[in-house]
């Protein structure tokens, strides 16, 4: 009976903390905060529903599905690599990694051709309510995925040689290009889908 | 093993996938003819969506499934006082205008 506990003590992998701990608090303060800007802009959208969804009718939200898919991918992508580093395959891992860039590029191509679009249509960031909390939070948010780049950047040079390769370290990376991704799932919900 | 982790990490990414295009559905049944209408259904629909997205990413993606019970706890309360905020914010400011 002791044998046998112990044999299965030994079988199950221990639960621990994917990346550094300080990551997680660095991403739920992220989230919070968020979360208050879009309780904010909820509340301000029900006083005033019709300007709100005359101003949203001008977005397409063809671009705004393929760029949720873009990020989701990317997201994908940069999961893989973490499991691919786990598994000692870092060929594999920089792989992933440079398509979770690649995928993080098309994001912001895609998001500033969505930008030229907007503006040509008249519609800048003093035109509308809505317009300005859309120009402030698509930024905000194309500043968190630069910021991604560059975490992605150490990621991949940390991966390079096989005297800093740190499975933490990657595993925090990701943690962070994550948060990017769940941030604009909430982003474009807020902006292209609510009524 | 591998091969098992690498095919639901693709299944989840599918889920996820189809989620977002359950949006461009909820989209066309509500604003059929070109103009946008306000509706409760679809903006809490909307939240409810990207809610299970995000925790799906949580436990999936970002491996809080196999993490300790404490960051499980705090992910998915997360989603719940954000669920509260949003809807509560969306539903007084509707009661108040």
């Amino acid at each position: 009976m002791t044998n046998l506990a112990e044999s299965e003590h030994v079988t199950v992998p221990p639960r621990r903390v994917p990346g550094q701990p300080d990551m997680w608090l660095f991403v739920l303060f992220e989230a919070m905060l968020f979360t208050g800007y879009f309780s904010v802009y909820l509340a301000l959208r029900t006083q005033n529903e019709d300007l709100f969804l005359q101003s949203q009718a001008d977005l397409d939200l063809r671009v705004g599905v393929f760029n949720t898919i873009v990020l989701l991918s990317s997201s994908w992508a940069v999961a893989r690599c973490v499991r691919a580093a786990r598994a000692g395959q870092y060929r594999s891992a920089m792989t992933f990694a440079a398509a979770t860039v690649g995928f993080g590029v098309v994001f912001a191509i895609f998001k500033v051709g969505e930008w030229i679009h907007e503006i040509r249509l008249g519609n800048t960031f003093t035109s509308s309510e809505f317009f300005q909390h859309y120009y402030f939070l698509t930024s905000l948010h194309l500043i968190h995925v630069l910021i991604g780049f560059i975490v992605l950047g150490v990621l991949i040079y940390q991966l390079r040689s096989p005297l800093r390769r740190s499975q933490e370290l990657v595993e925090t990376c990701a943690t962070y290009w994550h948060t990017v991704d769940f941030l604009w799932v909430m982003i474009f919900a807020m902006l292209y889908i609510v009524r | 093993m591998r091969d098992k982790s690498t095919k639901r990490l693709l299944i989840v990414w599918a889920i996820l996938t189809a989620l977002t295009l359950v949006y461009v559905w909820l989209d066309h049944t509500t604003d059929a003819n070109g103009t946008l209408h306000a509706s409760s259904v679809v903006t809490v629909s909307a939240i409810a969506i990207a809610l299970i997205k995000v925790r799906i990413i949580f436990r999936e993606f970002m491996e809080v499934r196999g993490a300790p019970a404490w960051l499980c706890r705090l992910t998915d309360g997360w989603v719940v006082v954000v669920a509260a905020c949003l809807l509560g914010s969306y539903f007084i400011g509707s009661a108040v205008a």
